[in-house]
């Protein structure tokens, strides 16, 4: 009796067995190339790297390699933060991955996960010719070189040079004209500042940084990141104290977009100007790219040297690498200058060489402006988790978008930030 | 009894017919349907349009640029496969092993055999994040780290409990007096549970066949956690890989979901039948 519906349905697994067919003659070939790149001269390349643009380039700069094969697995950007450190304690670690420069780094390399490249750094190597910031930026607390930085990228705000021309405005000098700019837009409808700081909370923490240098400077920035400060300092209070007067500029829904979303109302002109990193050319539609320009942050005290936000990214190698002259040989490739010019030409994102060597003439002009402004910045800093930790961004996220909340309550923030970031420095 | 028998089709087919069936379950459907339809939207709009107009407006354009995207270098299609490996091998693994365990549990006197079958559900009771570190690092020291066997033995491992939980029940519940005839014919324990054991089994493994199906093929947190190398992700994997660092093409993403849904989609379409009734396995005891 339960013949016919049975024949219907033995019709459908027999054509689903079918296509199992193949499917199985294909595991047999998955298993044997596994096979083969467990040699020992092969190379893993372990990638955070998910963009698009970016991730094509890094492939076809990787393929270009002329040296032992290499795997180049790309791993979502989150997933890749949360199984970095199960990669590095692995029996067999990937040999080279990727990641940020800085206190991330280094707190590996106090570990001993992390192979050292000081060779690299030597006269002759690689990064020989590579800034005494990348330099410092690049070695871990006993001195060892142990990061291979490949490119950065600047934040400032951005605006489109064809809606200022619209609403006859230009680009700020100082604080005062910055506020007052706001309130010229604010007072024609415009929102003056886009952030999202909803799914990305710690694009809060951009504007805190940025503050934080102009009030305070580099060097308390760093310190205070450091937990060498308090949260509840009044160079901290004074900070926050000019964010509120920022609050009532931004865009109403910025709590609810992420980094991304937040472009959307600058593409169709209701808000101005974006705090962000360079990242952000690739969030505008193809045509809107070549109007984009943008402004550093105004001074706010011109007794406070001035200070960029660049984070750093690049490569560093396993200390258990089962071929460490490979992945050095592999780093030295991915720091070369024709490796570094080829994958930001073919990344169409904006970053910046860390090779002095790279021919920056074909770069577009917005790259070029990002160039300059670094060069002639007087102190550089990454950004809140790179000069941190993770760890402390969280509670950056926690304290800041409480503060966007409730703009009026500065000593509650800090007493509750300083509180959770206490618990941070002390575990 | 035959009355009642009489009336409730009868009492059934009038409620079917109620206008009122359709005002309330119209609007459910469409709420249900809306994520879907969201998504479908979404994948098939260009990046442009999207950056320019946000997510949720409706399409200004239609393009087939993100199945493109999504299917460009064959990353998705390669996790597919690899699901499809993983899935199959599982499924007819941890069914072959949960039936053998479940018989034996069921139909002969194995010392401990309450214990046994609690501790295998009690495993299925452990939330798997706790065990995420030492699954990793026990495949790592067994060499079998990155490796879809590995993915295969874990899912296998974790799967088991449950299955055999299951078919035990059912098994206990086939009359006696069958397994008391098969051994008057001369049929020994390994011919009755092939030749009537599984036969009879056949509703509830069907249903588990599409349970476990679904599950292991929508699993990522296996995947991430015993692979490494991204030409061995399952689809879930590939899928979370379409997500950029700082930026995200949307419409990718979204025809990458949906690609990735069709042999799920498939599968319910085909064991339906199943599907319901494995939602009522073991609860008519």
């Amino acid at each position: 009796m339960s013949t016919p519906p049975f024949s219907r349905r033995s019709f459908l697994l027999g054509a689903a067995s079918l296509t199992t067919v193949p499917l199985l003659a294909s595991c047999v070939g998955t298993g044997a190339d596994g096979g083969a790149g467990g040699g020992t001269t092969a190379l893993t390349l372990q990638s955070w790297i998910q963009d698009a643009g970016p991730k094509a380039a890094l492939e076809s700069v990787v393929a270009a390699f002329d040296g032992p094969p290499v795997t180049l697995n790309s791993v979502a950007t989150e997933q890749f933060r949360a199984q970095l450190s199960t990669y590095l304690t692995s029996a067999t670690p990937p040999d080279v991955l990727g990641w940020y420069a800085g206190s991330v780094a280094n707190s590996y390399a106090d570990e001993g996960l992390l192979l050292d490249v000081s060779d690299l750094w030597a006269p002759g190597g690689a990064c020989a010719n590579f800034s005494d910031a990348l330099r410092a930026l690049s070695t871990g607390a006993d001195g060892k070189a142990i990061f291979v930085p490949q490119n950065y990228y600047w934040w400032s705000i951005f605006y489109k040079k064809s809606a200022f021309q619209q609403w006859g405005v230009q680009p700020p000098k100082t604080w005062d004209e910055f506020i007052a700019l706001c309130d010229t837009l604010k007072a024609r409808g415009i929102h003056p500042l886009t952030n999202g700081i909803g799914s990305t909370a710690w694009m809060s923490a951009g504007w805190f940084d940025y503050l934080n240098l102009r009030i305070n400077g580099a060097g308390y920035h760093r310190e205070l990141l450091a937990g060498k400060h308090s949260f509840e300092d009044p160079q901290v209070t004074a900070v926050l104290e000019q964010y509120a007067r920022l609050v009532p500029y931004f865009h109403p829904n910025q709590t609810s977009w992420d980094a991304q979303q937040a472009v959307t109302p600058m593409v169709n002109n209701e808000a101005a100007m974006y705090l962000v990193g360079a990242f952000c050319t690739e969030y505008f539609p193809a045509d809107q790219r070549d109007d984009l320009d943008f402004f550093s942050v105004p001074t706010i005290d011109p007794s406070v040297p001035s200070a960029e936000e660049a984070p750093t990214d690049g490569f560093f190698a396993a200390a258990g690498s089962q071929n460490p002259e490979g992945a050095k040989q592999l780093l030295s490739y991915l720091a070369s200058a024709p490796a570094q010019q080829s994958f930001i030409e073919k990344s169409g994102s904006s970053n910046l060489p860390t090779s002095p060597d790279v021919d920056t003439s074909t770069f577009s002009p917005l790259v070029q402006k990002g160039i300059t402004l670094l060069n002639e910045t007087a102190e550089i800093t990454q950004f809140f988790n790179r000069d941190s930790s993770d760890a402390l961004q969280t509670t950056a996220d926690a304290a800041l978008t409480q503060f966007i909340a409730n703009p009026s309550d500065i000593r509650g923030t800090q007493r509750q930030w300083q509180q959770a970031a206490q618990q941070v420095f002390s575990s | 009894m035959v009355t009642a028998t009489s009336t409730s089709p009868a009492r059934r087919n009038h409620a079917s017919r109620s206008p009122w069936f359709h005002v309330v379950m119209v609007p459910f459907t469409i709420l249900w349907l809306a994520p879907i339809l969201f998504v479908v939207l979404v994948a098939l709009r260009n990046f442009d349009d999207i950056a320019a107009r946000g997510l949720g407006a409706l399409p200004a354009s239609l393009s087939l640029d993100g199945f493109a995207g999504a299917l460009a270098d064959g990353r998705v299609g390669r996790a597919l496969v690899n699901s499809a490996i993983v899935t199959v091998f599982t499924v007819v693994a941890s069914l072959a092993l949960a039936s053998a365990a479940a018989y034996a549990l069921s139909r002969f006197h194995v010392p401990l055999r309450r214990t046994i079958l609690l501790v295998m559900l009690a495993g299925n009771l452990l939330p798997p994040q706790i065990l995420l570190i030492p699954v990793s690092r026990i495949t790592q020291d067994l060499g079998i780290y990155d490796t879809l066997t590995a993915l295969v033995i874990v899912q296998v491992g974790f799967g088991l409990g449950f299955y055999t939980f299951v078919l035990h029940g059912f098994m206990r519940s086939l009359p006696g007096e069958i397994f008391e005839a098969a051994l008057l014919d001369g049929s020994g324990p390994a011919r009755t549970f092939w030749s009537i054991v599984l036969p009879l089994c056949r509703p509830a493994l069907a249903a588990l066949t599409a349970l476990a199906t679904t599950w292991i093929f929508n699993d990522l947190i296996w995947a991430m956690t015993v692979l490494r190398t991204e030409a061995q992700f399952p689809v879930t994997a590939a899928l979370l890989n379409l997500q950029g660092g700082f930026s995200n093409s949307w419409n990718v993403i979204a025809a990458g979901s949906l690609v990735a849904a069709v042999p799920t989609a498939i599968v319910f379409f085909v064991f339906q039948k199943q599907f319901v009734s494995g939602l009522l396995v073991g609860s008519n005891k």
